[in-house]
């Protein structure tokens, strides 16, 4: 174990950018992964932790906020309709957070079934996989109701008459929002997951910032369109 | 069906969580409207900021965990480099991520309605500050105690932290819009 800890000051003491045969030789003998002796290596005493977390992650979360207010443009054109609904301005919040939260869900436990194995022959043909996406079908339908159902609720609960039809229409427009979204983040994750694992390259890294934007743009388009057709 | 039935519960109850701070943050935008949302752009800016919070609080408190977890980062010991320079980089990114999306919006402005408008620049900035003056320091705690207690941050902290940021991160934008 001192022999350990000796192995890990000397990793300590790399430089951030050098790749230093002693991760290969710690990986080996101690069976450490090589993550874990990324994160030793990338926050040592050498680094300047803040700068390297600002230079990683900037442009990813650039992109990804980006993203997201391009799906409010589709909503700036839709506003006016939009804001005189109330449940409609209650759910955004929910649904761009709840569709997120599959796009996550969907892209993290695809790729591990990539990485485990699990996925052998024809993906379509997998059971694992039809009964991730069922699950998910029924879970998110689920949620849509109650969202809709609460936010009806608040609506009227502060004053704001909604008909009967219009109620009809809310419920509508979260249950075909949700399905669709979570169908398309399924179909993106399986084609995105299934190419950068041929690449060689882990499809962690680029899923779960690819389907959580495409999640928050799909959302804030489908709203703006359904608000405009239905209201 | 049991693993169906367990990854069922898992997956429902932690969405419930979601639906829930969501829902706050709604509520908040519809009694609002008129000081947000009648505002051009804010459409705009909103998501983008909405969605900045969550993804900058939520990688936080999972560098923090895998830390944790690497006994890299002490769970009784807070006031670390590693934490610190942890939370500078946080604020600094948040700070600049905002300032990017008030750009945008100014010039979704300008080039629909011909309208120069600084203070929708501003106003994220400073809702920035606010929201990661209560933001941060909520994600350092809870993921520091949730290890203490024994479970892993990783399962707990995601659609807390989404939460908590959607709540904060309007009442922030709504203050900013009204001191500014």
């Amino acid at each position: 174990m001192n022999s350990l800890k000796e192995h890990l000051k000397i990793l300590q003491k790399v430089k951030r950018h050098k790749y230093h045969p002693i991760i290969h030789k710690i990986h080996k003998k101690y069976k450490i992964s090589k993550k874990t002796l990324l994160y030793v290596k990338e926050y040592g005493p050498h680094s300047n932790v803040s700068r390297s977390i600002i230079k990683e992650s900037l442009k990813i979360l650039l992109f990804a906020s980006l993203i997201s207010s391009f799906g409010g443009l589709a909503l700036e054109s839709a506003k006016t309709v939009f804001v005189s609904i109330m449940p409609l301005i209650i759910l955004l919040p929910a649904l761009n957070d709840m569709i997120g939260d599959y796009g996550i869900i969907i892209s993290s436990r695809f790729s591990t079934m990539l990485h485990t194995g699990e996925l052998k022959g024809k993906w379509h043909k997998n059971k694992d996989l039809r009964e991730t996406f069922l699950l998910l079908l029924i879970i998110s339908f689920m949620t849509a109701v109650i969202s809709a159902g609460i936010a009806l609720a608040i609506s009227f609960f502060s004053g704001y008459e909604t008909a009967f039809t219009s109620a009809q229409k809310i419920f509508f427009i979260s249950i075909i929002d949700s399905l669709f979204l979570v169908s398309a983040l399924f179909i993106i994750s399986i084609i995105g997951g299934i190419h950068f694992f041929k690449k060689n390259e882990d499809p962690d890294n680029f899923l779960i910032p690819l389907t959580t934007s495409i999640a928050d743009l799909g959302n804030m388009i489908i709203l703006a369109g359904l608000t405009l057709l239905f209201f | 069906m049991e693993r169906f039935s367990q990854k069922f519960k898992e997956i429902f109850s932690s969405q419930l969580v979601s639906i829930f701070g969501g829902l706050i943050a709604g509520t908040f935008l519809a009694v609002y409207t008129d000081e947000l949302l009648m505002i051009p752009g804010m459409l705009i800016l909103i998501p983008g900021f909405l969605e900045m919070r969550g993804n900058i609080s939520g990688s936080l408190a999972s560098r923090i965990t895998s830390g944790l977890f690497l006994g890299i980062v002490s769970p009784n010991k807070v006031h670390t480099k590693l934490v610190r320079g942890n939370i500078y980089a946080s604020f600094v990114l948040v700070m600049i991520v905002s300032f990017a999306l008030g750009i945008l919006a100014c010039l979704f402005n300008f080039i629909t309605l011909g309208i120069f408008t600084p203070k929708i620049i501003i106003v994220p900035i400073v809702a920035a500050v606010m929201s990661s003056l209560i933001e941060i320091p909520i994600t350092i705690t809870a993921t520091f105690y949730l290890f203490r207690k024994g479970h892993d941050p990783n399962n707990i902290i995601g659609p807390l932290v989404s939460s908590t940021g959607d709540v904060t991160s309007i009442l922030s934008l709504i203050i900013a819009m009204v001191i500014l």
